[in-house]
């Protein structure tokens, strides 16, 4: 009975709310009119602005001519407590030289390393979140004011699109790759330097947020017939000291671990762009949902 | 007492699951009128241009039959990709194997059966594959397959075409970079296979495959052999000319080029008219391309000479800037006028058919999940060139025109209950939970109101014939009323935990509110309004959280909020709102009071639950090794709200969970597995209606019937012996592999009367609790669920149509029912992946038995009903095994029950249970007296019947030209397996 009360007060409130929707309608209609012809390309066009500056911080090489990327260099370590210092040179993508001292805890000698003059690093990082960057800039650019939106699923499928490449873009540069002992181990990385690294030294470079960072893994060989419990550490981005690894049936044990890092303030740049797109793609979507929603609601 | 009757339950259940190890689960769907989401965004044409495959940008993959006639019609759905296809490729050169790989945007690769949808293989990276091209490379005598993907990684890998391992990388040494095109050519003058690939920044790469590379199994990377910068930067597409193996074309965004295939020296560059952007392209003759653009038209070119290897003014333009001019058009494929509405970009693609009939095929794919093919003429039209002729397309159906087409429309779930006068549409169900306990299904929706239903009765209403056709509002059913709109989520709290009550179901709504019901007296007992946008999903929080939020459930809405909602207390103890992008997921750290919020963006939040105080937001590393700490918390205890989840594309869990394959937390699963039913509602894209999968559990049917024939009172009739004498005679016509058959089902037959027969006694007490909890509850119409689940099964898996005598056996005398229409199956395999047929699977073999000469019955058309049961032992080996399996293992069940038919008083309630007064009356005429020994007999002689007919007699009444047989292997691998 109570249930069959409630009803009739449901569809009375019903009657009530068609009628006041049916002027609200038009308006919205209106409105949403108006989001599909100027807001939506305001939104792009602002959209495109940004990320071309944050394109344009990647300084990418017009095929071949990679002689007009500046070049920068970055101190890691500065402090004298750091027992690593290097000095990075950063050329768009690439790691051109380097420049590395390593204070080893075992002899307290200071052991120094360059890249060899063949050898530049590219930073994977760097070239992936750039290369994403340019393709949501592709997804935008046939998007200009030319080009009318009819529907609201048009708009939320360009911007999934262009979401999706930004939130990878930023992705890469927030989140480093994972690699276990042995793949560092035989990285072409420890290959780069000359003199040529010990088999007791190991070094990683990554980017991790705005920052690049240099990692040095002091090992020592494990005797072969040891009591230690091996289990092999798995995928990090830094391991810690006592992690342990095979390679080349020779146990290794991480002994010290040294992380230095610098910002790169157009990295730091590049990030905000990122964050601010994504926040812009969002914030439209949201503006059409709000609509669409509207459209669903229909009386029955 | 209660204590116990716990333990020997969940005795039972780890009993079970083991059998469950290779269990033998069937999914049959009905699909409703309204055909799925189907976004295309990659398509391929198989060689025998039999088959056109399309991947969309919801993750699944459609199969359609494509016939001589350039006739499409939409087979089958794949399903276990969790993001956009990103391309798909064939994997298998001859045309015994018919295999497909496809990619996904979240680096999933995944290896196909194109004849049943079966998954072979399947691997994930952590990069997307944006391009992957098949192609055997000669090694020492032999071919071997190979799969060679570029994407959004700078080298090129070379996969093995069956095993998905990677083997090595073509690598770059100079300017490496994300590789846009590539393409791979045998080279006639070289005799070695030469990969060409064009970088993301215009680099045009030389790879040169030798035998010895093509050996190699280390990881050693391949270098490449030339490196030269071709200034096409943002290219589309790189394709060699395959009819001289002199030119390549490419086609970048703004202009295409051709180049010597020699030198790469380039011979012309035609810019793009009236800022169109060119997607792709294609060499249709030695002297004319196909280009196409982003909206979807396609333009042939004629070449000018000094492109044409066969003329004498070949490369006479080199060093020439011939930007500008533009070659004559040969044809225009102008867009059709629905194009508008289109969401995003067409997928286009030329393909050249290898075999008769040597179709050049134009095939394009859009968001509208619709296929559109042009035949392209060899011959230039007879018009003077002036006038670009325009070619007509030559066939074309989207997915919602082949459903549209069908008679009967395609079923939905509730589609009976669902049409209200003056309108012919049903109202679309937009959210479903099932309740095992009870076998009723709750759906709700568009218009707001929530319909609580037996799911095996509204099943038999939708698939098969019968008396029940003429009733209104048939079965029974109750209607909850609260919501203004469209019911977004459902949830019933109780099958998670019993620590809710089990009247309470929570039901979400577009209108923001959260209603909690009480399922038996209809009643609203509860509105929460806390949200600010429409309501995504409601979940179930875990065990050991803090006792007041164990009694909520927490609601999750569009406008970035969550809300912990007591159903106790009967607010809301701890809205969290401040989140910047839509929630993705809700994890849980219980120990330390944290609910986790992963957004679509990658951010995470941290809330503490008592005081609803942010404790952090984190992004990057941080944010990734929280939620995934939170997973190996969740380890140890498996929560439903897994399952809940899987509405929203976590079919993954749902399927290793009835699989229940080599699941660490087994013995936690939820007693869901064990169900001889369940119904999972599906939907592709968010704004599809729901779609309802039924998954039928075989050996749980089984041990089910076998279960309620031993509380019968004379249980003498159920031992291994009476079996072994009843199927005596078909064992001595059987084959070998009827044999195996017998042999396999008697064992499993054999395990379950072992088991509850050990376990018969605390089985009355479980029996006696399972009661008590159903007095308590139902105020539907009772029915016997087991008795109705094999009723439903075995009439959708009989071979109807074959022998008549059999037929009205069937009908009469075991009271099973005619399907209105085929039946679309599915075929679960490993990880998690599924093949759907869709409604529409029938059209081509319709088709192919038109096609194919064969005069059935004189020539005569057949009836719909007549084909209705036989198809699906035409559809694929493995299909066909499934099936067998099944029916024969069921049919021999029913055998050794008193009882065994699905007419009669009996169907109508539980066993050994005194018919309640008041019930409503199915039939009208009193049944035969089941009891009599004589109909006994007759009974048990329609089962065998049953059984020997799809045991021995298939091959022969189908024909062996459309009789799959069975896998022997798949037989072998169950006869061999783990049993207890």
């Amino acid at each position: 009975m109570a249930l069959h009360a409630s009803h009739r007060l449901m569809f009375a409130d019903l009657s009530r709310m068609s009628a006041a929707s049916q002027a609200e309608r038009t308006v919205l209609e209106e409105e949403f009119k108006w989001l599909l012809k100027e807001e939506v390309h305001a939104v792009l066009k602002q959209l495109q602005d940004i990320l071309k500056e944050a394109s344009r911080r990647f300084s990418m090489p017009s095929s071949g001519l990679e002689s007009q990327v500046k070049q920068e260099n970055f101190i890691l370590g500065s402090s004298t407590m750091d027992q690593v210092k290097g000095v990075l040179t950063l050329q768009g993508e690439a790691l051109t030289q380097a420049d590395i001292n390593i204070k080893m805890a075992k002899s307290n000698q200071v052991l120094h390393f360059t890249f060899r003059d063949d050898k530049q690093w590219k930073i994977q990082q760097i070239q992936d979140a750039r290369n994403h960057v340019n393709q949501a800039l592709q997804l935008l650019a046939s998007r200009d004011e030319a080009y009318h939106f009819k529907t609201g699923a048009q708009v939320n499928k360009l911007m999934d699109a262009v979401m999706l490449q930004l939130t990878r873009a930023r992705s890469r540069l927030t989140t480093p790759a994972t690699m276990t002992l042995p793949e560092l181990a035989s990285s072409g990385l420890m290959k780069m330097f000359t003199p040529p690294m010990p088999g007791d030294v190991m070094v990683n470079f990554y980017i991790n947020l705005s920052k690049l960072c240099l990692t040095v893994y002091q090992l020592h060989a494990l005797q072969p017939n040891t009591a230690k419990n091996i289990k092999p550490a798995g995928s990090s981005v830094l391991h810690n000291p006592g992690a342990v690894f095979e390679l080349n049936s020779t146990k290794f044990e991480v002994s010290h671990v040294q992380k230095v890092e610098c910002v790169v303030p157009w990295l730091n740049d590049t990030l905000v762009f990122f964050s601010i797109s994504l926040q812009l793609c969002q914030q439209l979507k949201d503006k059409i949902s709000v609509f669409s929603s509207y459209w669903n609601y229909r009386p029955f | 007492m209660i204590c116990l009757v716990r333990t020997c339950s969940n005795s039972l259940y780890s009993s079970t699951e083991n059998m469950s190890g290779n269990s033998l689960v069937l999914p049959i769907v009905l699909w409703g009128r309204n055909a799925p989401t189907h976004c295309i965004s990659s398509l391929l044409v198989m060689d025998d241009l039999a088959t056109i495959i399309t991947g969309c940008h919801d993750g699944q993959i459609c199969l359609w039959d494509m016939t001589a006639d350039l006739e499409i019609s939409p087979r089958g759905l794949l399903f276990g990709h969790t993001s956009s296809i990103t391309c798909l490729s064939k994997a298998s050169a001859g045309s015994d194997k018919l295999y497909i790989v496809s990619a996904s945007e979240s680096g999933e690769m995944c290896l196909w059966d194109v004849s049943d949808g079966r998954c072979i293989e399947f691997t994930k990276l952590a990069c997307a594959h944006t391009g992957i091209q098949f192609y055997q490379f000669t090694v020492g005598t032999q071919r071997e397959g190979r799969l060679l993907c570029n994407g959004h990684y700078p080298e090129i890998l070379v996969v093995d075409a069956t095993s998905l391992e990677v083997l090595y990388s073509l690598v770059s040494k100079i300017s490496p970079d994300w590789i846009s095109s590539m393409s791979v050519i045998r080279s006639h003058r070289t005799q070695e296979d030469t990969v060409v690939a064009v970088s993301v920044t215009g680099i045009l790469k030389v790879w040169i495959i030798t035998a010895d590379v093509s050996r190699m199994q280390d990881t050693e990377p391949v270098f490449e052999e030339e490196s030269k910068p071709i200034y096409c930067q943002g290219c589309q597409s790189i394709s060699f000319c395959t009819f001289t193996q002199l030119s390549l074309l490419v086609v970048c965004s703004k202009y295409w080029r051709v180049f010597d295939a020699g030198d790469y020296s380039l011979l012309c560059s035609v810019p793009s008219e009236n800022d169109q952007a060119w997607t792709g392209g294609d060499f249709i003759a030695a002297d004319k391309v196909i280009i196409w653009t982003e909206d979807g038209c396609s333009y042939i070119y004629k070449l000018p000479a000094s492109c044409l290897p066969a003329s004498e003014h070949f490369r006479s333009d080199i060093g020439k800037t011939a930007e500008g001019s533009v070659p004559p058009l040969v044809y225009s494929i102008a867009d059709r006028p629905d194009k508008q509405l289109l969401i995003c970009p067409p997928v286009t693609r030329f393909f050249y058919g290898r075999r008769e009939p040597f179709h050049k095929l134009l095939v394009q794919g859009d968001s509208g999940g619709r296929l559109s093919l042009w035949s392209i003429p060899d011959t230039s039209p007879l018009q003077p060139l002036s006038t670009t002729a325009e070619l007509q397309v030559s066939s074309t159906i989207s997915l919602q025109e082949a459903f549209d087409k069908l008679t009967p429309l395609p079923a939905g779930i509730i589609d009976q209950l669902s049409v209200t006068p003056g309108s012919e549409e049903p109202i679309k169900v937009t959210a479903s939970v099932y309740i095992p306990s009870q076998g009723r299904l709750v759906c709700g929706r568009e218009d707001g109101s929530i319909v609580l239903v037996p799911a095996t009765q509204t099943a038999i209403v939708q698939l098969l014939q019968g008396e029940h056709m003429l009733r209104r509002g048939w079965p029974p059913h109750r209607t909850l009323r609260g919501h203004r709109n469209k019911v977004t989520c459902l949830l019933y709290p109780h099958q998670v935990s019993p620590r809710y009550d089990q009247r309470s179901l929570v039901s979400g709504g577009v209108d923001f509110s959260v209603i909690v019901w009480d399922i038996f007296t209809g009643e609203m007992k509860h509105i929460f309004c806390v949200h600010g946008g429409e309501i995504t999903q409601l979940l179930v929080p875990p065990e050991n959280c803090s006792t007041r939020v164990q009694h909520c459930v927490c609601s999750v809405a569009s406008d970035h909020s969550v809300g912990l909602l007591s159903l106790r207390e009967r607010k809301c103890i701890m809205l969290a709102s401040r989140h910047l992008f839509p929630i993705q997921v809700i994890k849980w750290r219980p120990c330390d009071d944290y609910l986790v919020v992963g957004c679509s963006d990658g951010s995470v939040y941290v809330w503490q639950m008592d005081t609803g105080a942010l404790d952090r937001c984190v992004m990057g590393i941080t944010a990734v090794e929280i939620l995934n700490a939170c997973d190996e918390a969740a380890m140890t205890r498996r929560s439903l709200a897994a399952l809940k989840n899987m509405a929203q594309h976590k079919l993954q869990t749902l399927a290793t969970n009835l699989l229940a394959s080599d699941n660490a937390d087994k013995g936690n699963l939820p007693k869901y597995s064990h169900n001889s039913l369940v119904v999972q509602a599906m939907k592709t894209n968010l704004t599809d209606p729901d779609m309802h999968v039924l998954f039928f559990d075989v050996e749980a049917v089984i041990i089910q019937l076998l279960t309620e024939e031993a509380q019968r009172p004379n249980p003498t009739l159920v031992s291994p012996e009476t079996l072994q004498k009843s199927q005596g005679s078909a064992d001595k016509g059987g084959s070998f592999l009827a044999g195996k058959l017998f042999k396999q089902v008697k064992e499993t037959i054999k395990e379950n009367i072992k088991e509850h027969l050990l376990d018969e006694d605390e089985e009355e007490e479980e029996e006696q609790r399972r009661r008590e909890e159903k007095s308590k509850s139902l105020s539907l119409l009772e029915y016997n669920l087991t008795m109705d689940t094999a009723k439903l099964f075995m009439s959708c898996l009989h071979a109807w149509g074959l022998n008549a005598t059999l037929d009205e056996v069937c009908l009469s005398r075991l009271g099973m029912l005619k399907p209105h229409c085929p039946i679309s199956f599915g075929l679960l395999s490993r990880g998690g992946h599924m093949s759907l047929m869709l409604p529409t699977f029938k059209e081509s073999m319709f088709r192919l038995m038109a096609a194919g000469q064969v005069h059935v019955a004189g020539g005569r058309k057949m009836s719909a009903s007549e084909i209705v049961g036989k198809g699906t032992y035409g559809v694929s080996r493995a299909v066909t095994t499934q099936h067998l399996l099944s029916v024969i293992s069921l049919a021999n069940t029913l055998m050794g029950m008193t009882n065994a038919t699905f007419v009669g008083e009996h169907m109508k309630k539980a066993p050994a249970r005194p018919p309640r007064p008041g019930t409503p009356e199915i039939a009208k005429k009193t049944p035969p007296q089941v009891s009599n020994p004589a109909m006994q007999g007759q009974i048990k002689q329609g089962w065998s019947q049953l059984a020997a007919m799809h045991c021995v007699m298939l091959p022969d009444l189908l024909g062996l030209d459309k009789f799959r047989p069975p896998l022997l292997e798949m037989l072998a691998r169950r006869v061999a397996g783990p049993l207890p």
